[in-house]
């Protein structure tokens, strides 16, 4: 089986690294793509702080059992 | 070491809020552009909006869980998770594959390029070769050429999305290249 040339190899990453460079100078992150961006941060970091204000919390010390009362004679 | 995977571990070690935003900014600015042509390339433009900020909002949220050491790998990392939401994407409208770009919105790109970076005429016949082999390939080659050669996707990568085997892929990026050229000569 024939194998990818070295020159096709080249041309086509030329056109790559070129294409994506002007693509990108044409199509910066908008304000609304960096809002998405920011709440998602924000949202995985509130998580992590619920995450650990449970761990640092010591669950209350459970009630002991009482022993059932003697029925009154 | 690549200023991308510097960004992206300090991102990871980085406990304040403020500074996570400001990483992730930094980070955005540099795949956003690629997320979003990987995105818009794929599906039609009235749909690309929507898949495009959910893309942008998981890779986001999972930025912290990213275990990778290497540029590579993190723009690996970012196109799966493009691809999955392309794939619930197409599960949802049942829409076809890979839209061709047109052949004069890659000139007009490769205008743009050499007004930034002049280009020399040997450089010029390179890119109008490299954009004939894109534009003449087979409808079912184009998104094997894209991802492999413009999108940077490795044969693994590929075959992973596809369900093929490492070897269908290379054989099959080798012979879509040979139809184009056969094409163009």
């Amino acid at each position: 089986m024939a194998e990818i040339s070295p020159e096709d190899r080249l041309a086509l990453h030329e056109f790559s690294v070129r294409y994506r460079e002007a693509y990108a100078k044409s199509h910066p992150l908008s304000e609304l793509h960096l809002e998405t961006i920011q709440d998602a941060i924000r949202g995985e970091y509130e998580k992590e702080q619920d995450a650990k204000r449970d761990v640092t919390i010591e669950p209350p010390s459970p009630t002991p059992e009482r022993e059932p009362e003697e029925p009154e004679p | 070491m690549d200023d991308l995977i510097k960004l992206v571990k300090t991102y990871r070690v980085t406990a304040g809020l403020a500074e996570r935003i400001r990483l992730a900014e930094e980070i955005f600015g540099l795949i956003g552009p690629d997320l979003h042509l990987f995105v818009f390339s794929t599906v039609p433009h009235h749909a690309a909006q929507d898949v495009y900020q959910e893309v942008l909002k998981a890779v986001a949220t999972g930025l912290k869980k990213f275990q990778g050491d290497t540029a590579k790998e993190f723009w690996a990392w970012c196109y799966r998770i493009a691809r999955n939401k392309l794939n619930d994407h197409y599960r949802s409208k049942a829409a076809d594959r890979m839209q061709p770009m047109p052949p004069e919105d890659l000139w007009q790109m490769m205008e743009a390029s050499a007004q930034t970076a002049p280009m020399s005429p040997a450089i010029r016949h390179d890119l109008e070769y490299a954009m004939k082999l894109l534009t003449n390939s087979k409808p079912e080659c184009y998104d094997f050429l894209w991802n492999h050669f413009v999108f940077g996707l490795d044969y693994g990568d590929i075959a992973e999305d596809r369900n093929m085997s490492y070897d269908n892929v290379r054989m099959k990026i080798v012979r879509c290249l040979e139809e184009a050229k056969a094409l163009v000569s």
